[in-house]
């Protein structure tokens, strides 16, 4: 294989990486908040995408249009799962709270099916699918614009964590609730903000990917990997995160060119066993001792 | 008072095949099989605390296993057939369970998640062996001089094997193994500072859980008879999961009354499904918000016995 076709599979690899990275942060916002996996992640974004694309077929409106109404809806349903649901079973062990979010991802899957069909529908791009040529080297735009818009998007999060009085107060939750409290913090308050934060990033990630992957109320699968991104880049960690879903993305555009092709669709979760079982810490990070 | 419950219990399923249409004995294997899962399921996270998901691939080898075997050798008698479909399944879970011992409950449920997964990819690419998406019929079993091939005949095998899975999983409780067990249940860091092997037990609880899954399996293979990969969805898995939330985490009865809700809501849900997990995620929910202790800690407060006490949540 030539160096060019490498150079246009690592780039497509980035994409879908760019993609797991967004979900890998929004899985590590709402770990750090509330101690919680939300399993439902995927299907939150799946919702908002579904609205977005609603307001485009009824409204006609141009494509941002969609995108905002995605991210606004995506906002809402955070906010009120975290409100109505999650807030009730705060003080419950990780496990029940696990359940918890499994249960409102058949929910909203199985509801999403009840008003959206459970088909595929083409969802518009920002950007051309038609390769062009950069020197040797053919690239899709739709690529390059995915990890350009989720770069930025990473940036702006990174700024908001590094420079806002809301996110000095995330990182605070983040490493103690207790003492967080104590410096009199609203720790409910970064709740809510975090369950909003990471739904509207999801939302992001899913108007960007839905035009490559189609919109369909299987898309929510998304966040699994996004989960293997995560811990590849040692959990709770947004720095690992972006590196974890790069690599996950890269690996798995890759390996179907060494690999036999069934082994493919197993490509992520045998990352996830080995990167879990091998270094449960990521590949960046150490392993968190328990205290007693 | 619960010798009576216990002589009821046992009159209602031997008596059962006579007294219903032939498709409640078919349901009532399947629940039975569900449970003997669920038991296994308990023995893991009611136990050790910890989550598995991936407990469709566990039945799933033990019932290529099994069917494997009908196939090949058509004379093992069956409880051999069911032996091996365990023990296979309990060295499948040996291998995954000694190194995820490391993982947390988060990292321990998403690994086995993944595993489910694997175990799906891996059916459909030894087609040579699984037939792949076309899927495996399976014979009638034997045991000696007897085909089991009517539903009644494999109703009873499934229900003799169901009862001694239980009175083997009552009578953990009382041995040092099973007050190991407990220990663990109560406090990991108290049991490990009274001697006990943490990391022993969790594997035995993993293990002895494959090991009742697997034979579930050969069982499901046998009553179900004809096995196909995506049986083995990670959407069994959460019933699983559902049966021993719904049941009550660490009982063994709320087990099985799990399994006989779970499985008979999905039979009675059958012409519904899209809205199955709706209300399957709904149960889940409502369950953990309002009854945390499951079925058998309700039941537990209307008798009065002692039951589980409800888990505190842990210091954040």
């Amino acid at each position: 294989m030539t160096w060019a076709s490498l150079v246009h599979v690592v780039i497509s690899g980035l994409a879908t990486g760019s993609i797991y990275a967004l979900m890998a942060i929004s899985l590590v916002i709402v770990y750090n908040a509330t101690r919680t996996l939300n399993f439902a992640q995927g299907e939150m974004l799946m919702v908002s995408t579904f609205v977005g694309w609603t307001a485009l077929q009824v409204l006609r409106a141009p494509l941002i249009v969609a995108l905002l109404v995605a991210v606004v809806a995506a906002a809402l349903l955070g906010w009120i799962l975290e409100r109505v649901v999650i807030r009730h079973a705060i003080s419950a062990t990780h496990f029940d709270v696990l359940i918890i979010t499994l249960g409102l991802s058949l929910i909203l899957r199985s509801a999403a099916g009840a008003v959206w069909t459970h088909d595929e529908f083409p969802f518009p791009s920002f950007f051309s699918n038609r390769p062009v040529a950069l020197g040797p080297v053919r690239v899709a735009p739709v690529s390059l614009g995915i990890i350009g818009a989720s770069l930025a998007l990473m940036l702006a999060l990174g700024a908001l964590f590094r420079w806002t009085r809301l996110g000095r107060a995330m990182r605070a939750v983040a490493q103690n609730q207790r003492a967080a409290r104590l410096m009199g913090i609203s720790v409910e308050r970064v709740y809510s903000a975090s369950w909003v934060i990471a739904s509207v990033v999801g939302a992001v990630a899913g108007v960007l990917i839905a035009p490559v992957i189609f919109l369909s109320s299987k898309m929510g699968l998304v966040a699994i990997n996004g989960f293997t991104a995560a811990v590849l880049g040692s959990f709770g960690s947004m720095p690992g995160a972006v590196v974890g879903g790069m690599l996950l993305g890269v690996l798995e555009n890759l390996a179907p060119l060494y690999l036999p092709a069934s082994i493919k669709h197993s490509v992520p979760f045998l990352v996830m066993i080995t990167i879990l079982l091998v270094r449960p810490g990521g590949v960046l990070g150490r392993v968190a001792r328990r205290k007693v | 008072m619960r010798r009576a419950a216990l002589a009821t219990g046992a009159a209602v399923a031997l008596g059962w095949p006579w007294a219903v249409p032939p498709y409640f004995v078919f349901l009532a294997s399947l629940i039975a099989i569900n449970a003997i899962v669920a038991i296994g399921l308990n023995l893991l996270s009611g136990y050790t605390n910890q989550l598995s998901f991936g407990h469709a691939g566990f039945l799933a080898i033990g019932a290529y296993t099994a069917a494997i075997l009908t196939i090949r050798a058509p004379a093992m008698p069956v409880a051999v057939t069911l032996l091996i479909a365990g023990l296979v399944t309990a060295a499948v879970g040996l291998a995954l369970g000694v190194p995820c011992l490391r993982l947390e409950g988060l990292y321990l449920a998403m690994a086995t998640l993944a595993f489910g997964f694997v175990v799906v990819e891996a059916i459909l690419s030894l087609d040579w062996l699984t037939r792949g998406n076309d899927g495996l019929r399976v014979p009638a079993a034997r045991l000696g001089p007897w085909v089991l091939a009517t539903d009644v005949a494999r109703y009873y095998l499934v229900v003799a094997v169901t009862a001694l899975l239980i009175v083997a999983a009552v009578n953990i409780s009382g041995t040092r193994t099973g007050r190991a067990l407990l220990a663990v249940r109560e406090s990991e860091i108290a049991a490990q500072a009274s001697g006990v092997n943490l990391a022993a037990y969790k594997t035995l609880a993993f293990v002895v859980s494959a090991f009742y899954t697997g034979v579930a399996g050969g069982l499901f293979a046998l009553v179900v008879g004809f096995l196909s990969p995506d049986s083995f969805d990670v959407f069994l898995s959460v019933d699983f999961v559902a049966m021993i939330i719904v049941g009550g985490l660490g009982s063994i009865l709320g087990s099985v009354l799990g399994a006989a809700v779970i499985t008979t809501l999905n039979d009675s849900l059958a012409g519904f499904q899209n809205y199955r997990p709706m209300i399957f995620g709904a149960i889940l929910v409502t369950s953990m918000l309002f009854l945390p202790g499951g079925i058998a800690s309700a039941l537990g407060k209307i008798s009065g016995a002692g039951s589980r006490p409800p888990r505190q949540g842990e210091d954040r």
